[in-house]
């Protein structure tokens, strides 16, 4: 990646950002968003990360075709266990990392 | 103060991991560092990051801006909050309006507007603050930490939790359900554009389960 095209990303980010972020904080007076909206940005955020986890894991840069052992399926799933039972993202990555270097030095 | 923490250490280790996934980004790092004092968001700026160098310049930009979006609700709902603050405040504040200090804003809602602005205030620097020190620090040490420790799949198991952990309701759950299984099967198109295609299905999906229960409920309300 270029310096350029790194210096358009981080400029849009930021003002994309900001604009998400105060948009409704500065021109909402006395309204507020109609519930189905509300709804569906509650929304965005798992449908967003689901996609990129699953994306990111198989490597889904095109071309390539799915690429996720066996190992990083076994720890995704130990890492997913772990945090629906502790609700603790330090204990998940740690638990999945710990599983993926475990298994990758056995195998 | 006190209440912060609990929200605050979790992101000490996410700050490490993106500092981490910066020395191995094909983004030149200087603007990968820059992501964290202006654009502040932990979950975009590991996207940017990631894929940067693997996507298409649009891909990257409407992937973040996907990301960020959940955050014109954040705004909504502070915004009854922000109408008797002043007005640098309200330029200032949204900023660094990240997901823990609305989340911890919105306990202080029924607060004062002087008390409520000193308790956003330190709350945004405090984040700030650690966030800034441990990212920089992921991108000290991560040119020493050999490949044979895979922190390539670090991220993946983050994004994974943040997904696990923003599910609160259940159309939520089916939103990532089908955004998980749709980026699978989009996963062979070019330019990670099976996030954003796998991210719109699972929003859609969402919304049609909204409206599946909202339905029922108004049917069993009517029964009974």
């Amino acid at each position: 990646m270029s310096n350029r095209a790194a210096l358009l990303v981080l400029v849009v980010a930021m003002l994309g950002t900001y604009a998400f972020r105060a948009g409704l904080i500065l021109l909402l007076a006395d309204r507020s968003l109609p519930v189905t909206v509300e709804r569906a940005l509650q929304n965005v955020g798992p449908a967003v990360l689901a996609a990129l986890t699953v994306n990111l894991a198989v490597g889904g840069d095109g071309g390539t075709s799915v690429d996720i052992d066996a190992i990083e399926l076994a720890s995704l799933g130990i890492a997913a266990v772990v945090g629906l039972r502790t609700k603790n993202l330090v204990f998940m990555l740690i638990a999945g990392m710990a599983t993926l270097l475990i298994l990758t030095e056995i195998f | 103060m006190t209440d912060a923490i609990p929200l605050l250490i979790p992101a000490i280790p996410f700050g490490f991991v993106l500092g981490l996934a910066m020395t191995k980004s094909e983004m030149p790092l200087w603007a990968a560092w820059l992501t964290s004092p202006l654009v502040f968001a932990g979950a975009a700026q590991l996207t940017m990051v990631t894929i940067a160098g693997t996507a298409s310049l649009w891909a990257i930009i409407s992937a973040i801006l996907v990301i960020n979006s959940r955050h014109v609700m954040y705004s909504a709902a502070l915004a009854p909050m922000f109408r008797a603050q002043p007005k640098w405040f309200r330029w200032v504040g949204p900023f660094m309006l990240i997901d823990q200090v609305f989340a911890l804003a919105m306990l202080r809602s029924d607060q004062e507007p002087d008390s409520f602005r000193r308790y956003y205030l330190t709350t945004m620097l405090l984040f700030a603050a650690t966030w800034n020190v441990a990212v920089p620090l992921g991108m000290l040490i991560g040119p020493v930490i050999p490949e044979a420790w895979r922190l390539d799949f670090a991220p993946v198991i983050m994004f994974a939790g943040l997904a696990l952990f923003a599910i609160k309701r259940m159309p939520a759950g089916i939103a990532a359900l089908i955004g998980g299984f749709v980026s699978l099967f989009a996963a062979g198109l070019s330019d990670r554009l099976g996030i954003l295609v796998g991210a719109v299905s699972g929003v859609i999906a969402g919304a049609i389960a909204e409206q599946r229960m909202t339905t029922l409920k108004t049917r069993s309300a009517a029964v009974q």
